[in-house]
Order: C-alpha cells, then sequence, then structure tokens
C-alpha cells in the first residue's frame, strides 16, 4: 500500500491503517526523541504526544512535504517544548552546569570520551544540539532539518558548522584522535 | 586545504564518536501504541461519553466495595477484612462484572448476526472500544482473581480489539478471522455460561 492510500485509510477511520502508519514512523520518531530528550521516559511520551496529534490533524496534512518530513516537523516540536516545561526539574540542567566548566578548558576530572562528548553536547545552545543530533546523529538532511525547524537549509548548514566548531573546541583534549 | 582536510577528519570522528550520545533502546512499540490509544479515547470522542458513564459505574461500585469492607471493619481500606466482607466487596465487583458481560454478550450476538446477514455495521468499531476500556478495568479488578474470569475477560479482549480495528472497508476475510477466533475459543459460549441466570443486576444506560 502506498502512502497516500495509508493516509485517506487512516483518515477514513480505519485502525489496522493507524498502526500501519504508526509502525512505519515510530522508530525514527522515538529515536529522534529520544536522543534529543536523553531520557527514556520522556522520549516515550513525546513519541506518544506526535503520533496523537499526527492523527488528530492529518486532515491538514496536504501531502507537499513526505508524510515522515511533516511527522518529524511535529516531532521536534513536542520535543523542543516538553523540553522547555522540564527543563528546570531535569537532570541534564546540573549537567549543563558542569559543562560550563568543560568548554575550553584544559582536560578536567572526567577524562572519559563518551561522558565529556555527552557534556559538551548538551552545553550547546539549543538550536545548535538540534540540528547536530539531527544530521551527524540521526542522519536527517538539511532539507529534511529545514522543513522540521521551520528554517532555510542555510541556517541549518551554518548551525551545524557551528556546533561542530565548539564541540572541537570543547573537546581539544582529545585532538589526538582525530588528527591521527 | 590542510585546514579543510583537517575539518573533514574532525567532522567524521565526531560522527562516529556522538553515536554513543544519548543511544536510544530498542522502541517499545506496543507499550506506547497502547497508550496512544488510551489517550486518543480519552481525548474525548463523542462515542466515549458513554464509556466514561460505564467506567464511572464500574469504578462506584469498586468505591462502594471498599467503603463497605471498611464500615465493617472499622479500619483504612488496606486493612485485612474479614471472609464475609471480602465477600460482600466481591460482590460488588461481580455485579459489574455480570452488567458488563451482559451488554458484551449483547454485543457480540449481533455482530455476528449482522455478519450472516451481509450487513457491515460501521459502528461495531467504536462500540468495541468502549467495551474494551471496561474489559481492562475488570482484568484490573478483584474480578479477574478467578481464573476462569480472567480467561474469558483476555479472551473478550482479543476479540474487542480486533473488531475495534476493523476498517472502514473492510473485507470478508477480516471479519472471519474474528469470527473464527471467536469458534475456536468458544468466547460466545462461555461468555453466555458465564452470566447468571436471571435479571442483570445493574443496568446503564446505553446497552446495545
Amino acid at each position: 500500500m502506498d502512502e497516500r492510500d495509508l493516509i485517506n485509510r487512516v483518515r477514513a477511520g480505519d485502525g489496522i491503517a493507524e498502526r500501519a502508519l504508526y509502525d512505519a514512523h515510530v522508530d525514527r520518531v522515538y529515536r529522534l526523541a529520544y536522543r534529543l530528550a536523553g531520557d527514556d521516559a520522556l522520549a516515550q511520551d513525546f513519541t506518544q504526544e506526535t503520533f496523537i496529534r499526527a492523527f488528530e490533524k492529518l486532515d491538514t496534512f496536504r501531502g507537499e512535504s513526505a508524510l515522515s518530513t511533516w511527522l518529524h516537523a511535529i516531532t521536534t516540536t513536542v520535543v523542543l517544548n516538553g523540553l522547555r516545561k522540564v527543563k528546570r526539574f531535569h537532570k541534564r540542567e546540573a549537567d549543563l552546569e558542569a559543562a560550563d566548566g568543560v568548554t575550553g578548558g584544559p582536560r578536567q576530572a572526567e577524562p572519559d570520551l563518551k561522558v565529556r562528548l555527552r557534556q559538551a553536547i548538551d552545553a550547546l545552545p539549543q538550536g545548535y544540539r538540534t540540528v547536530f543530533v539531527m544530521h551527524d546523529i540521526e542522519g536527517f538532511t538539511h532539507e529534511e532539518i529545514g522543513v522540521a525547524l521551520g528554517v532555510e537549509t542555510g541556517t541549518s548548514k551554518a548551525q551545524l558548522s557551528r556546533a561542530r566548531a565548539k564541540l572541537r573546541e570543547s573537546l581539544a583534549d582529545f585532538a589526538g584522535e582525530w588528527v591521527t | 586545504m590542510m585546514f579543510d582536510n583537517d575539518e573533514d577528519k574532525f567532522a567524521e570522528w565526531l560522527q562516529h564518536a556522538a553515536k554513543t550520545y544519548h543511544a536510544p533502546r530498542p522502541t517499545p512499540r506496543d507499550e506506547m501504541w497502547t497508550r496512544i490509544e488510551a489517550a486518543r479515547i480519552r481525548r474525548v470522542r463523542p462515542w466515549m461519553r458513554w464509556t466514561l458513564a460505564a467506567a464511572a459505574v464500574l469504578l462506584l461500585g469498586i468505591g462502594i466495595g471498599r467503603w463497605t469492607a471498611q464500615q465493617r471493619t472499622g479500619g483504612p481500606a488496606g486493612t485485612p477484612v474479614a471472609s464475609a466482607d471480602t465477600s460482600s466487596r466481591d460482590m460488588v465487583y461481580q455485579v459489574a462484572a455480570t452488567q458488563y458481560l451482559s451488554r458484551t454478550e449483547t454485543f457480540l450476538t449481533g455482530f455476528r448476526a449482522d455478519l450472516r446477514a451481509g450487513r457491515a455495521d460501521t459502528r461495531f468499531p467504536g462500540q468495541a472500544r468502549d467495551l474494551l476500556t471496561t474489559t481492562r478495568l475488570l482484568l484490573d479488578s478483584p474480578a479477574a482473581d478467578d481464573p476462569r474470569m480472567r480467561g474469558l475477560l483476555e479472551d473478550l479482549e482479543l476479540v474487542l480489539v480486533q473488531i475495534s480495528q476493523l476498517p472502514a472497508a473492510r473485507q470478508r476475510h477480516d471479519t472471519d478471522l474474528i469470527t473464527q477466533g471467536m469458534d475456536q475459543r468458544s468466547v460466545l459460549p462461555k461468555l453466555r455460561s458465564a452470566i447468571p441466570a436471571g435479571p442483570v443486576p445493574v443496568r446503564t444506560q446505553g446497552a446495545t
């Protein structure tokens, strides 16, 4: 069944088509939500909210972009708004403060690359972090990111470039790992 | 050029290293789907008014059962109660269960009759969703402590899920699978034998 048929069936209230649409897209939505939220419970909440909204608003989907692109736009809206709401309650805030001491400084107490990298990515401004996660980790194209975030493709490219520059600065201690 | 090459090396290294950033576990598809369905039901579909009323009746029954037990023991709800009080509480659940079973039997009988007559009532999926909510409430209640009742409720849950997901433009094959499943599990005979003889003790609005 092609995507247009699937959408029409969902609009007609076909429960099996709803599940098929969900199955076709849930992995990527959940992965993106998880990468951005860093918490399974939040990622599940955001994924659920994404699909609830998508089913509610499917009548407004005009097919000008791929359904996946439309879904990812909903996902990023849900996740970024949700993260703003929970930020003050979230442990990540403490991590962000800790990461402030990492940026640009000499190699400090935390020698582990994985942890330092996480702290450095967490410390990126939200726009940079979102583009970096979507492009470099989840493999979205700049065009897809532009539609999802409602920005120009050039903005997405610029934010990725700045994100990488900041990360390079933060991870200067590990320069030997990529120079060799 | 040297600079570009260095940038590329860093980008490549970073992309590889960053795969560990908030690495997700396998997608919990079914867990999330169950909650999505429940949330969508809660977000007020017109037909849900009836379900909410039915659920309210069931919860009221549970509340009355707990209150009765508490009154008789003079202690909090969690206090162990005498067997007579337990029986009283269980009876409340049984009343709710009997009322539900009666409604479900009526629904499934109507469903099968329509299939045999070649009719396709588009209200069936919505009505199945209504009953499914009550089924799940009962599965979580002491009414499901009885293994036979639990088995029956689980069979009904499966059938109701299948009916609730029937496409608008259903094929014969879709409905055949449901009726075959019902026959294999003897759902309707088991359901009828679980309903006590005589009038159903509690009657609510919207019974089909």
